[in-house]
């Protein structure tokens, strides 16, 4: 038994070193890209690329830590939370787009904005349990993106229309540096928040509500404001990783500010990492992101699929992702976190084990 | 007048397709509690069985309509042997992602085969109809109709009346006691989702003949199954195919209002289901349990 506790504790700090050299290295190669590092003749450690995928990196990082506190804490399914990311995108957006705002004067409303609809569309939604909330969420994430591209006002499209929704390009200079860092704060924000409700009187409120929504209203937890209240921080924190893509991407449109696929994607990242942990959903997102890129041929370390044709490569690469979605759910569902640093080390007797859990 | 009588029966034909959608979806949900998110999947599969049959042997589409659910039924029994049985205990969060993950597989298989070009079948009564002064009623939807109605019969009468079918219902209420009087649950497990995924192959094969189909135009089928059976109330075959007919009403109401009605079809679809999930949870036609 102590001895196992050693080796435990040796895994998780050599995990632990590991991460925080990869951190730093990810966090600081970036800056060689600086003129002042050119001109000092620093080896250029990450091009315009990299910074590209970190920056979608931090973002489902955002995303998936933001989803936690809903779907993992709380455990409540939601299927949506791509509205939220839409909202605040649009809101920033119409801000700069529309009202000729400074970027970092709008990029505070789409937090707010994200946060007051949940909390609006949360007091109905969150009475439904299961697959219920589940699919009434995932409407809502649905029917918000049709409305935003087709809400007309005076015979005008109110948020760009169909065409979409192009915002005046800034001038940052450096900007895909100021964006990387600008998303990093905003996932450490995310990861700090969560790491804040875990030890909070909320939180406990919230992982009660999750174990036993009857018992904990017994013991006198508000759930219904609780609930709201965790829906709406996880809006908050989705919608402020939207509003800082409106304007690092300059141009929105349905497509990109509510695609479907993030639903399921920060669901899964957070899954893949582990739900319910302050660092999971992170890992789970860098690992799936990473993945995502690969297998799409994005990612300058790239190989050719044998017998995949060129043309076909997005289809396989999304067939395999699907064939993953299965594999994890399957055999690793406490997340990859567990799998690798928790009780039990890479062995078949783990993966034996989730399975007879689970199945018939 | 003619206008709202028109629009009645465009409404009630349109339910058809949703009656067929709704029922195979609305079984899996009840007896199995998965949220079967393969469903759209599998109902694209058994309209390009369809399509198929039609363009390569020049088969009549109804006749095809066996086919799709022979077809339908092996790959849900195998599905759901293979796969789903495996983690049919674990929270429904894991069901939603296994089954989306099954979907985004047949999604891209069938990119691969038929690729994204649009395909239609299109018989050579397809753009007839029956005509009563400015009605007119499309042959092919009031036949699909009559389909759809004849599947959830088929489907009402395998429940009620075989082995299988009463296994399937003493499942639903009672896994633990059901397993206990010697059911067999792997087994009824398939069964069940093969019925399931057969009543989708069927309406895949209604949907390609009203619509031009490509891998992905199942998605939206999903989501309007999950409203037509909230709609019509879970657990019996009847009230769904009074959801799929509401349904089918709603849809030909909403998009005859003046302006771009069409467009918000998705927004009108969830507002009518978050209404009704609020307001009589147990559905149109359901009973508190």
């Amino acid at each position: 038994m102590i001895a196992t506790l050693d080796s435990n504790r040796r895994w998780r700090r050599a995990f632990l070193i590991v991460g925080g050299i990869i951190a730093a290295y990810a966090l600081l190669a970036p800056l060689t890209s600086l003129d002042a590092a050119v001109s000092a003749n620093v080896p250029l450690l990450a091009d315009r690329l990299w910074f590209r995928i970190a920056t979608y990196i931090a973002m489902f990082i955002v995303m998936a830590t933001g989803w936690n506190i809903i779907g993992g804490i709380t455990g409540y399914a939601a299927f949506g939370n791509v509205a939220f990311f839409g909202i605040g995108a649009y809101t920033t957006g119409m801000l700069i787009a529309k009202a000729k705002w400074p970027f970092l004067a709008a990029l505070p409303f789409a937090p707010v904005v994200a946060a007051l609809f949940a909390a609006l569309v949360g007091l109905p939604l969150l009475r439904l349990r299961g697959h219920y909330f589940a699919v009434a969420s995932l409407g809502v994430g649905v029917a918000v993106g049709e409305l935003v591209q087709n809400i007309d006002y005076g015979g005008q499209p109110l948020f760009g229309g169909a065409s979409g929704l192009f915002l005046p390009i800034d001038s940052i200079a450096n900007r895909g540096l100021f964006f990387f860092y600008l998303m990093v704060a905003a996932a450490a924000i995310s990861i700090a928040v969560t790491w804040w409700v875990l030890r909070s009187r909320f939180g406990y409120g919230l992982i009660a509500i999750r174990e036993n929504e009857e018992a904990a209203a017994v013991l006198g937890v508000n759930t219904t404001a609780y609930k709201v209240a965790a829906f709406a921080l996880a809006a908050a924190l989705t919608g402020l990783a939207g509003g800082i893509f409106s304007q690092w991407n300059v141009f929105i449109n349905q497509d990109n500010a509510f695609p479907i696929e993030y639903n399921v994607q920060m669901i899964l990242m957070a899954l893949l990492g582990g739900t319910g942990t302050v660092f999971g959903p992170a890992a789970g997102a860098i690992l799936l992101q990473l993945l995502i890129q690969f297998l799409g041929g994005t990612l300058p370390i790239s190989f050719d699929l044998p017998f995949v044709s060129e043309t076909a490569r997005p289809i396989v690469a999304q067939i395999i992702l699907g064939l993953l979605l299965v594999g994890v759910v399957i055999f690793v569902p406490r997340g990859v976190i567990d799998f690798f640093g928790g009780r039990s080390r890479l062995s078949l007797s783990y993966l034996r084990r989730s399975l007879r859990e689970t199945s018939l | 007048m003619a206008n709202f009588v028109q629009l009645v029966i465009l409404g009630l034909l349109a339910g058809g397709v949703y009656v067929a959608v709704g029922v195979g979806f609305g079984l899996v949900w009840g007896v199995l509690n998965i949220v079967n998110l393969a469903h759209g999947g599998l109902v694209i599969v058994g309209g390009y069985i369809t399509w198929q049959l039609f363009t390569a042997l020049h088969l009549d589409p109804f006749l095809t309509l066996p086919v799709n659910a022979v077809a339908l039924f092996v790959l849900g029994y195998a599905l759901q042997r293979g796969v789903i049985n495996r983690i049919i205990r674990a929270p429904l969060l894991f069901t939603f992602l296994l089954t989306f993950g099954l979907n985004l597989v047949i999604i891209n298989i069938l990119l691969l085969i038929f690729g994204s070009d649009f395909r239609s079948v299109t018989p050579t009564y397809s753009g007839q109809g029956l005509e009563f002064g400015s009605v007119v009623i499309p042959y092919v939807s009031l036949t699909s109709l009559g389909a759809a109605l004849l599947l959830a019969a088929a489907l009402a009468f395998i429940l009620n009346r075989t082995r299988i079918g009463l296994a399937i219902n003493a499942i639903a209420a009672d896994r633990d006691a059901a397993q206990l009087v010697g059911i067999d649950l792997r087994h009824a497990y398939a069964v069940t989702f093969g019925l399931g995924a057969a009543c989708a192959g069927v309406a895949g094969g209604l949907i390609a003949m009203i619509q031009a189909i490509t891998p992905t135009a199942g998605e939206p089928y999903t989501l309007q199954a999950f409203v037509v059976v909230i709609l019509g109330g879970l657990g019996r075959v009847s009230a769904t195919v009074v959801g799929g007919l509401a349904f089918g009403l709603v849809e030909a109401f909403g998009q005859s209002i003046p302006g771009s009605g069409s467009v918000f079809a998705n927004a009108i679809a969830f507002g009518l289901m978050v209404l009704v999930l609020v307001t009589r949870p147990q559905g149109l036609m359901g009973r508190l349990r």
